[in-house]
């Protein structure tokens, strides 16, 4: 048993990159804050910190600082708890490797959910695209969530985005596309996930707009969990994992 | 505005302004040196705590080679973090798992004593009832004098228990308490640097407890 990870967890400074993206992942969420969102904490198999990152956010250590919405979703079925919960505009907060199959299957769904997402972790980094912001230490040892490496991460993330709050201007503009004419969205076809599919060629589909009545024609069977891409009220094709950037 | 001492930190503070890239660029520094200092009170709290982290992995190596078992407890992030180590200790990614426990993990414990004996006994009586001689007490804390901790590591001692305590600031209470049989002490006043601090400790001093455990004669049991 090495002391490798030992000196990883000490050594590794903060590189120019990854204090970048702190910064846009504290802004991300200040903005989100500012627009009425909750923050959702995820960690399958190290549910501690998910437990961790929602008490920092609801019951700040600084008194002064205001308390967020913020929970922690532990236990069986992460996907589903996540999916009943979550708004759109809201942010998920997942710590895992990055083939932990529950937050893997919501990071797939958040932007049919229409939720901003943050992902950190260490190890082999997720592909890129699969969340908004990625906040990564490389170190492959299993270990390294035991380190404090994360807690670290997550503070900051609560630090800064409280920096952001002094800069109200700057906190005014959602990022959400809410525009039903985002030429961006309507061009690309916007993610849906499939509610309930219907006999008569039609589904009900929950996509970032909330639910829509699209026709399945081009993707029949569809099946409820299943993902499609919507455009002009029709699934026009399915999306599955692989497909998914 | 522009005149205030103070505006290097927050430089464009009015509701105007609309270009993030000056706030971005704070945050990012800002990060880093955070970062820095966080790395630099890690450094230094190991090197402070190498005997200390030999002599308290000794016992708990010999504790635990005997049928000794652990239970942390802590309140809030510190509850999590000791959640985090006894996880450590009981499933680890590489190495034998040891029989470890969280006594913050079962809800229904917590609020029945919470609401039925108080606050400050929600680990002691826990322990009353689990807790024998043999076994280990790990108590994390910021500043190391929260009242229910203070009363579970005296339960702890009482009953034979070796305790541990994890404390911020200048040790609070558990420097000072004859119920801490050792005491870790990151010297900050950031809870957020020291619960990063305590973090690294409590893996080390699990690592140390494996070494150890490798090098110590086995005794009867």
């Amino acid at each position: 048993m090495g002391n490798d990870v030992t000196t990883t967890a000490i050594d590794r400074g903060l590189d120019a990159d990854l204090a970048a993206d702190l910064a846009a992942a504290s802004f991300t969420l200040a903005k989100r804050f500012a627009a009425g969102a909750t923050m959702w904490s995820i960690a399958p198999g190290w549910e501690p910190h998910a437990l961790h990152i929602a008490v920092e956010f609801i019951h700040p250590v600084i008194v002064g600082k205001r308390a967020l919405p913020a929970v922690a979703i532990t236990g069986p079925d992460v996907v589903d708890v996540v999916r009943v919960s979550v708004r759109p505009g809201d942010i998920v907060v997942a710590v895992s490797g990055a083939d932990e199959p529950e937050v893997r299957s919501v990071m797939h769904r958040s932007r049919a959910w229409g939720v901003t997402t943050v992902w950190i972790g260490s190890g082999e980094r997720p592909k890129a695209g699969m969340a908004e912001h990625v906040l990564w230490l490389d170190d492959p040892d299993p270990r390294v969530p035991a380190t404090g490496g994360f807690v670290l991460f997550y503070h900051l993330l609560w630090e800064l985005t409280h920096v952001c709050f002094e800069h109200p201007g700057l906190l005014k503009e959602p990022d959400v596309c809410t525009d039903d004419v985002c030429m961006t969205c309507s061009d690309e076809g916007r993610l849906g996930e499939v509610l309930t599919a219907t006999a008569d060629g039609m589904a009900s589909v929950r996509t970032a707009n909330g639910v829509e009545t699209v026709a399945t024609a081009l993707v029949e069977p569809v099946a409820a969990g299943e993902l499609v891409l919507v455009h002009a009220g029709t699934a026009i094709s399915r999306v599955g994992e692989e497909e998914m950037r | 505005m522009t005149d205030e001492p103070t505006n290097f930190l927050y430089p464009f503070i009015d509701a105007q302004e609309h270009d993030p890239k000056s706030l971005l660029a704070d945050l990012a520094a800002s990060a880093q040196a955070k970062a820095a200092e966080s790395l630099g009170l890690r450094r230094s709290t190991l090197e402070a705590n190498t005997e200390l982290i030999g002599s308290a992995a000794a016992e708990m190596a010999r504790r635990f080679s005997t049928g000794g078992r652990l239970f942390t407890f802590g309140n809030g992030g510190s509850c999590t973090d000791c959640t985090t180590l006894a996880r450590l200790f009981a499933q680890p990614p590489i190495g034998k798992p040891l029989p470890a426990w969280s006594l913050t993990a079962d809800q229904a414990i917590m609020t029945a004593l919470g609401n039925d004996v108080g606050f400050e006994l929600v680990f002691a009586r826990q322990l009353i009832a689990r807790g024998k001689a043999g076994d280990i007490a790990i108590a994390m804390s910021t500043s190391g004098s929260s009242p229910n901790l203070m009363s579970a590591l005296k339960e702890a001692r009482h009953r034979g228990m070796f305790t541990v305590g994890f404390a911020g600031y200048d040790g609070g209470a558990f420097a000072k308490s004859p119920d801490v049989d050792a005491c870790f002490v990151v010297r900050s006043q950031s809870v957020h640097r020291i619960q990063e601090s305590q973090a690294l400790l409590g893996h080390q001093l699990w690592l140390a407890v494996h070494e150890q455990m490798a090098t110590q004669p086995v005794e009867a049991v």
